[in-house]
């Protein structure tokens, strides 16, 4: 009796031993509830739109739908129940065949179509059958800014705003153009390409102002957002991501939320002598507006180079998230997410603005965001103070975010040392989700996050400045994390924080999500699949396999015929898809920065395309 | 020891010593004046007129099966940047290089053409940031990631972390005439 | 007869020659060095003495067997008496040699700890990178802004430890100043270390201690150990970035370093040029010499080093530019003003 008692003990204790050393191999999300529990509404908790959210009017005047970046289309049309009756109404092709990351802009009857290099826009006509083309706009960019565009000669939109298009050229120009001719109105040049900098970032126009990031952290560039006037062109502001109070435009009214990102000069102390003037900190994402606060949120980019052995130091204000007044271009607050990145974890992802429900009642104006460094943040968007920071997706390089002081920990065996190969680093580069932005739906109150499964192996070396060429000094390798799957969706719900369900894909996801009112959810995979899942269980409702992988943004907008339309971009390219686009030799696990190995499957199964595919149902 | 065996002794090590001549030696600057790069170059296209191609120039051949050349060419590759864009030839922001597929030729006078001039879709031009004998040292080095030079010239060895079979062996990739300008 | 002694004599003082002078493994002016003299005469003296000793019993042997010779049959008597005197020598024989042992653990033990001791003090932090054929130094801070990067040269100030970090970006190489401490290799793709408590001032000679290639000869160090003060002085110099070019000449050099081959290597902080696999140049015209030892820094070798770096250290990795005459004046004339 005895004996089969202690024998029983032994079991169990070496069963829970298991587990908990099973556990500690890495920090996982907590485990998804199945379904969308369908409490009474009115009690349940939930993040919303922020109380001045605009009305639904059928359009689509910029990437991110709303100065909150919800991508949420509030068009009740399509729901579960219809949408597998979705048919192609018509298509389009650019004839361009680089990464499409552009969404078509919707503006009454007219979509504004923004291809990649050489950075056309189309006119179409949504009046007429067929959607002709009304008027092309042709910049002509120079050729030679491909040579220093280090993921794909991409562009991730322009913004409709008063009349005009705005949208960034990848040469380094910023053009506002006449919307119904399609005339140039005015080209300013901001980025110098023979630094290495370029644009490839969609703009955000607010307040008269049109905002615009340079690109380039892989070149030695030094990171900046700029401000100009949308009527003339001018320059407004321009705050830099590193160097002294002056540049950055740090002023009196400086608030960090926590004691490690205060103090004067942070962009000099925190570097090498000189080292911040090629640091990094590029402002190549997306950038959300707060009108009643004016105030603008975005991340910056990794420090450079990615060998962190050159730049000992906190190396601010990169890989974090600033808030500047619109106005005057001052940063209000600053969080830096990861100090003193050693694996490139920009901070670029999008931030979502949301009313959050807090512990006592009543609502908290909040910033969520899935960054890339593994964690989902829920801010206090007044002052940047973390509310939580929860992993999305399988870490091991990184312990956790402690919320009293904000820093994060890194694991000291992960990080890379000159010399020699560290392996098994979850997140790669690209991190757990990387430029590929989340859609917010408030009627589910989920967050829908489009995003990677991806480790690394990491080698760095001494990186050599010279200006207009790489400043890197790493060889990565990626493949496939825990699971096999290279790609993930995840529907995360930011108050109960904690997966709701998720969706693996074996291709990696480069393309952004869309939400709509009726309980769809649609995106898009890298081998051109167009898929619409259910937004409360993820379940596949229907799919559509396009000419070539989707790594942009869905939209859906109201036809002059009042139906409901849903466009997606398809067209493979930038940074995962490189093995297709960019003539890769994939015996070289190393080449696109790491990517080769992940997708060398790729080119059998998409190929390069160029068109905007637009979907409805049957009249 | 005998005449005879004194004598093939002697045939044998003449002989030997040939052999390694080209393979092992080691011109720190050029001779007598530095280097420059070759003139009139084309990549493969039409010339018309029943006119020939330029003759190889004498210089590949310096630097062509070099060990210290090759050698030296696969330091400057890696602390010039050229794996930033290229990697370790399979390419990035640049195309590969390990392939079959030259837009501009795979000479050793059109690689070196193509690194002094830069090339349209953003080559840099490295002239007067390199010397003419760095730009023919990266060119030997270019072309045994293809596998173009004799594998007792070529690095057994790479310098980071282990990516590409080593290059001894590696299989000789034909060179394909350049294709027309992409986009 | 006199002429043989004066020469006896003579020979050894010219190896005392080698004793003076600033790369001298008998210096002794750091402590590690200090303790590692102190510990070999120590073994000197004991070794010697022993040596002196088994000298002398094996004279008396030789001497005792040559009497033996004479004398054909064994006395019984004789032979105990000599068992005896044996057993004795053999007694205090053991005896010196645990003696002299446990002299030479303890005198290495108590040097072990000195060494050891000036660890636990901080100091100064150095990260020494070895290249082929030149060091790369850093001095470490724990405010980065306050870092100073620079090649060839290390200042340090007397009386203070330091902790050197050695890495090294290609082959081994081995870091040696024999005046202050032994060696110690630099290992690609590992980090080695070595402490160094310089305790008199002046301008010592170091050398890369480990083959590295062709020019493995031409890989020295200048270490100069001078006052806290005046390395305060010089440490804040480098901290400075270069200052600007003034007269037409220095301008036209200015812009050669910056738009050609020299910024593709080298970094000089304050201008465009920031080249990181070549010595750091900012302040090169302060230092002593040029190429790691190569050369004596002064305008006419700047000038012969410019030209033509091969044919002074031919096979390193600076290549021969040709350049215009007006261009080498020019430039020569920048790189004098990076002091």
């Amino acid at each position: 009796m005895k004996r089969s008692i202690a024998t029983l003990l032994a079991i169990a204790v070496l069963i829970s031993l298991g587990a908990f050393l099973l556990r500690g191999l890495g920090i996982d999300t907590p485990k998804p509830t199945n379904e969308l529990r369908t409490a009474n509404a009115a009690h349940r908790a939930r993040a919303a739109l922020p109380r001045d959210a605009a009305a639904e009017d059928g359009n689509w005047t910029m990437p991110s739908k709303d100065y909150a970046s919800t991508r949420f289309s509030g068009l009740t049309e399509l729901t579960p129940a219809n949408v597998s009756g979705l048919n192609v109404a018509f298509t389009f092709s650019t004839g361009t065949v680089e990464g499409f990351e552009a969404p078509p802009l919707v503006v009454g009857s007219t979509m504004y179509v923004v291809a990649p290099w050489p950075n056309n826009v189309y006119a179409l006509d949504l009046a007429k059958p067929g959607a002709p083309v009304k008027w092309t706009y042709e910049p002509r960019p120079a050729a030679a800014a491909k040579g220093v565009a280090c993921c794909g000669p991409v562009n991730r939109g322009a913004v409709y705003s008063a009349g005009r298009l705005f949208l960034n050229l990848l040469d380094g120009h910023t053009v506002a153009v006449d919307a119904a001719t399609g005339k140039e109105v005015w080209r300013t040049k901001v980025a110098d390409i023979q630094k290495g900098e370029t644009l490839t970032m969609a703009p955000l126009v607010a307040e008269g102002k049109v905002l615009v990031g340079n690109s380039g952290g892989e070149m030695g560039v030094r990171g900046w957002l700029t401000a100009l006037d949308a009527g003339s062109g001018r320059l407004a502001w321009r705050g830099y991501s590193t160097g002294p109070d002056k540049d950055v435009l740090i002023g009196p009214d400086y608030r960090p939320p926590y004691a490690k990102d205060a103090g004067h000069d942070l962009g000099v102390k925190s570097w090498p002598p000189e080292r911040w003037k090629i640091g990094g900190g590029t402002v190549w994402g997306w950038i959300s507006y707060d009108p009643k606060l004016k105030l603008i949120y975005y991340g910056t980019g990794n420090p450079g180079p990615w060998n962190a052995a050159q730049r000992p130091g906190a190396n601010h204000f990169t890989a974090g998230v600033l808030a500047r007044d619109i106005g005057s271009g001052h940063v209000r607050w600053y969080y830096q997410s990861t100090p003193h990145d050693v694996f490139d974890h920009d901070d670029i992802n999008e931030n979502l603005l949301v009313e959050y429900p807090a512990p006592n009642g009543g609502r908290i104006p909040a910033l969520i965001r899935p960054s890339r460094n593994g964690f989902f943040y829920v801010h206090d968007r007044r002052t940047g103070k973390i509310l939580s920071a929860d992993p999305y997706a399988h870490i091991n390089a990184y312990t956790g975010v402690d919320l009293k002081t904000g820093a994060l920990g890194l694991v000291k065996a992960k990080e890379p040392v000159e010399g020699r190969v560290v392996r098994n680093i979850c997140p790669g580069p690209p991190g757990a989700k990387d430029w590929n932005p989340s859609a917010f739906s408030p009627v589910t109150g989920l967050v829908y996050i489009p995003h990677l499964n991806l480790c690394m192996d990491m080698g760095v070396k001494n990186a050599n400045y010279i200006p207009g060429t790489p400043f890197v000094g790493a060889d990565v390798k990626m493949y496939a994390g825990p699971g096999g799957n290279r790609g993930v969706f995840t529907a995360w719900d930011p108050v109960a924080r904690r997966k709701v369900f998720e969706i693996k894909e074996d291709l990696p996801l480069w393309s952004p999500a869309l939400a709509t009112a009726g309980g769809v959810v649609f995106y898009g995979t890298m081998d051109g699949w167009f898929k619409a899942i259910d937004a409360r269980n993820g379940k596949l409702l229907w799919r559509f396999k396009t000419g070539s992988g989707i790594i942009g943004q869905p939209i859906s907008y109201r036809g002059p015929d009042g139906r409901q339309y849903i466009a997606v971009p398809s067209g493979i390219g930038g940074w995962a898809g490189a093995v297709v686009t960019a003539d890769i030799d994939t015996r070289d696990p190393t080449a696109a920065l790491g990517f080769a190995n992940a997708t060398k499957d790729l080119p059998k199964r998409t190929t390069r395309g160029g068109m905007v595919y637009v979907f409805a149902l049957p009249k | 020891m005998s005449l005879h065996c004194r004598n093939s002794l002697l045939a044998f090590a003449l002989v030997a010593l040939l052999a390694g001549c080209n393979r092992e030696e080691r011109n720190s600057r050029g001779k007598p004046l530095a280097e420059t790069a070759p003139g009139m170059v084309t990549p493969d296209t039409i010339l018309p007129g029943n006119a020939r191609p330029s003759a190889p120039d004498p210089r590949a051949a310096q630097y062509e099966n070099n060990a210290p050349s090759i050698s030296q060419g696969q330091t400057l590759f890696a602390q010039m940047n050229c794996s930033g864009c290229h990697s370790h030839g399979g390419g990035g922001m640049g195309p590969a290089l390990m392939d079959a597929k030259w837009r501009y030729g795979g000479r050793m006078d059109q690689i070196v053409a193509s690194i002094a001039e830069g090339r349209p879709n953003g080559m840099p031009a490295w002239r007067g940031k390199l010397t003419e004998q760095q730009m023919w040292q990266i060119a030997a080095y270019v072309r045994t990631l293809s596998g173009q030079e004799r594998k007792d010239a070529v690095s057994a060895r790479a310098d980071e972390m282990s990516n590409t079979p080593p290059q001894t062996q590696i299989e000789r990739e034909p060179i394909e005439s350049a294709e027309s300008g992409q986009q | 007869m006199t002429r043989l002694a004066h020469r006896l004599i003579a020979l050894p003082l010219g190896f005392l020659s080698a004793c003076a002078g600033n790369q001298n493994a008998m210096g002794g002016q750091g402590l590690e060095s200090a303790n590692f003299i102190v510990l070999f005469l120590v073994f000197l003296a004991v070794c010697a003495v022993m040596y002196l000793l088994v000298l002398a019993g094996l004279g008396i042997a030789l001497r005792r067997r040559r009497d033996a010779g004479q004398a054909n049959s064994v006395d019984e008597d004789r032979h105990e008496e000599t068992s005896a005197r044996t057993k004795v020598a053999l007694i205090v024989w053991t005896g010196l040699v645990t003696v002299g042992l446990t002299i030479l653990t303890v005198a290495s033990f108590f040097s072990d700890r000195s060494n050891a001791s000036s660890t636990r003090r901080s100091g100064l932090a150095l990260t020494i990178t070895g290249n082929q054929w030149w060091w790369n130094v850093q001095y470490d801070t724990s405010d980065p802004s306050a870092s100073v990067r620079t090649a060839n040269e290390i200042h340090l100030p007397v009386n203070v430890p330091v902790h050197v970090t050695l890495k090294s970006n290609d082959v081994i190489h081995s870091f040696w100043v024999p005046n202050l401490a032994g060696k110690q290799d630099l290992i690609p793709g590992r980090q080695t270390d070595i402490e160094l408590l310089p305790r008199r001032t002046g301008v010592f000679h170091g050398q890369c201690a480990e083959f590295c290639g062709v020019q493995h000869t031409r890989m020295a160090l200048d270490v100069i150990v001078e006052p806290l003060d005046d390395f305060r002085r010089w440490y804040a110099q480098q901290l400075a970035t270069a200052p600007a070019p003034t007269t037409r000449l220095q301008m036209a050099g200015y812009r050669y370093f910056v738009t050609r081959e020299c910024s593709s290597c080298h970094n000089v902080a304050g201008s465009p040029a920031g080249g990181q696999i070549g010595p750091d140049l900012t302040h090169v015209a302060s230092r002593r010499s040029i190429g790691a030892g190569t050369l004596p820094l002064n305008r006419g070798n700047l000038y012969g080093w410019i030209a033509d770096p091969q044919s002074h250290k031919p096979g390193s990795r600076m290549p021969t530019i040709p350049m215009e005459p007006r261009d080498l004046h020019s430039l020569v004339a920048y790189i004098e003003t990076l002091k």
